[in-house]
């Protein structure tokens, strides 16, 4: 028997625990002890110094930071459409983002300015899509599903296009971005997006209450008072901010966005102010982890971290929501 | 206290006339049942007066104030609409829905359910004998006591005017007689009740006055003797009825092919929809 305050201090000590792994754990090899120092002594010289602060303690910022914002996102999504199939991608963001980098890389844009092209392109779409989806004031699950779904397919043609006929060089900077990886990125790209993806957080924040009474359907809602097209819209923009900073961090990390929501809901039930709360834990979670993972099973190889949460997330899923038993929570009731 | 004045209410689906002349005075402590055939607009009606939709003409008047100019919350305040056939959310236990019908009792992005929240919730849940139940999970509760945890979030939304919609439509004989004996209670704390019925007898069996819906417009509205007369009720469903009188109350039957004055003189009955 756990509280939901119990669980939720669980999450955030494992969470802690992920950063805490990410950080004394990659590619070169450092001791423990010289992590620890270099932790405690910022302004130190010295390699390990050099290699904590500048390469590992950022990557494992900017994997929590996409952890949280495609965990919250997919949340978000999957509580306003009142389906459980959603991710954060569905809006367009990752396509649209996809394409312009593509097309960024292929001609030959200077690497900096490739993920603001990206981030702008994912706010575009999802915007296009937001607007077909479009009913009276407020928006239509479904379009939004169909608009999103026909979108996302226009954009991959154009990614093939470039990927095959028009990337001469460029084309690998280009798959490390549809495979989603956090190779290379420091604190430059992470004071970019977190901005962003602090002020979807804020929006997501404000709307949870909406959201929770969005649980009981929109007829329900109106009546008890929700202003149910100012939350579809605020909630849509939440999660396309966060969806567009982390895309732009990372590339497309699928998966994290469709399963933590569920596992959020599993360990701590439904009610949207304790699940987002624990979606972002799991999150924070979640990638740091598999982040830790790509850079120390085969290195110097990284895993593309996309790639990896897949390989651990899908089975876990399927073996949670298929076996037999599969509406029992993880951590008794 | 609630008091719901319609004044000549029109309301359109687009360019289409639905429901014309409208006026319609429901004094606190009232319980009115609307009655008409499918598609007539019944529905629409309740969700122009929960001010859902606009009305194309006419004002709605709760309390003597326009709901129009008021906002969000107040109207949540004086008015509720549970809907028919209203799908139960998973994962919630009955007291998390009934707590969630006090939205409009905190700012948008207040995040807590205060003690005041819960007090109103649990009484609520009282009050529709669901007391015990309170923590089961919602999609455990039967078709009738799912019903009487909307009321008990209608209650809990603490609304001066409760709408409703079809009620009774999926319960059985003893449960429909319950949720109908537990609107009449609550409309006599001082609430106004409005509540569509399908059922012509349900309604006599109920309410203070019946609004007879047909033909585009308001037919009839008065007590049950009166509004359910058989000319009235042909008129607004196009088919026979015989009224007899039981032990000083009315009902109404339709007639059907083995009923004894079977078939009529009317002509060809309209389709009435569905």
């Amino acid at each position: 028997m756990f509280t939901n305050a119990t669980r939720l201090i669980a999450l955030a000590l494992a969470a802690g625990a992920a950063l805490a792994l990410g950080v004394f754990v990659g590619g070169a090899p450092l001791a423990p002890g010289d992590v620890a120092y270099a932790l405690l002594h910022p302004h130190a010289a010295g390699d390990a110094n050099a290699i904590v602060w500048s390469l590992r303690v950022p990557r494992v910022a900017i994997a929590a930071v996409v952890g949280i914002a495609l965990a919250v996102a997919g949340f978000l999504l999957q509580g306003m459409l009142r389906n459980p199939l959603v991710d954060p991608f569905l809006t367009g963001v990752s396509a649209g983002a996809g394409a312009a980098i593509a097309i960024a890389v292929a001609a030959g844009v200077a690497a900096p300015f490739v993920p603001a092209l990206g981030f702008i392109s994912g706010l575009g779409t999802a915007l296009l899509v937001a607007l077909l989806a479009r009913r009276g004031s407020g928006i239509d699950a479904e379009r939004l599903i169909l608009a999103g779904v026909s979108l996302t397919a226009l954009f991959a043609a154009i990614v093939a296009l470039v990927l095959t006929r028009l990337a001469r060089n460029g084309s690998d900077e280009i798959l490390a971005w549809l495979a989603g990886s956090l190779a290379g990125r420091g604190w430059n790209e992470l004071g970019w997006a977190a901005p962003y993806a602090l002020a979807g957080l804020a929006l997501a924040l404000l709307t949870v209450p909406s959201l929770n009474a969005l649980r009981l359907g929109s007829a329900i809602a109106r009546a008890i008072g929700v202003d149910v097209v100012r939350a579809q819209w605020m909630l849509l923009a939440s999660a396309t901010l966060l969806t567009a900073a982390a895309v732009s961090l990372s590339g497309t990390i699928g998966f994290v966005g469709l399963i933590v929501p569920h596992l959020a809901r599993r360990v701590v039930g439904t009610d949207g102010r304790i699940a987002l709360v624990a979606s972002a834990f799991i999150g924070a979670t979640l990638v740091p982890l598999a982040d830790a993972l790509s850079r120390s099973l085969f290195p110097p190889i990284e895993i593309p971290l996309g790639v990896l949460l897949a390989f651990i997330g899908v089975p876990t899923f399927l073996y949670l929501y298929l076996r037999p038993a599969g509406a029992t929570r993880l951590w008794g009731t | 206290m609630g008091h719901l004045t319609l004044r000549g209410v029109r309301l359109a689906i687009g360019e289409r006339t639905l429901l014309d002349a409208i006026d319609l005075d429901v004094r606190p402590g009232e319980l009115v049942a609307i009655v008409g055939p499918n598609g007539v607009g019944k529905t629409t009606l309740l969700r122009a007066t929960a001010a859902f939709v606009p009305p194309a003409a006419g004002q709605i008047l709760i309390d003597g104030a326009e709901l129009s100019t008021r906002s969000r919350s107040e109207r949540a305040r004086a008015v509720t609409l549970i809907g028919g056939n209203v799908e139960a959310p998973h994962g919630m236990s009955v007291r998390e829905v009934v707590v969630t019908g006090r939205f409009a009792h905190r700012a948008w992005w207040d995040w807590m359910v205060g003690d005041s929240d819960l007090f109103a919730a649990d009484a609520a849940l009282e009050r529709v004998a669901l007391g015990p139940l309170r923590d089961r999970p919602f999609d455990t509760l039967s078709s009738g006591e799912r019903q009487r945890a909307w009321l008990a979030l209608a209650l809990a939304q603490d609304a001066r005017v409760m709408l409703l919609d079809e009620p009774t439509s999926h319960l059985d004989a003893r449960y429909a007689v319950e949720i109908l004996t537990l609107l009449l209670d609550l409309a006599r704390d001082g609430r106004a009740v409005v509540t569509v019925l399908h059922d012509l007898n349900e309604a006599a069996a109920i309410a203070d006055r019946i609004a007879v819906l047909g033909q585009g417009t308001l037919l009839a509205y008065d007590k049950p003797a009166t509004a359910l007369d058989p000319a009235i009720l042909e008129r607004a469903f196009g088919i026979a009825f015989d009224r007899v009188s039981l032990d000083g109350g009315t009902r109404v039957l339709a007639r059907g092919p083995r009923s004894p004055r079977y078939p009529t003189d009317l002509p060809q009955a309209p389709s009435a929809g569905h």
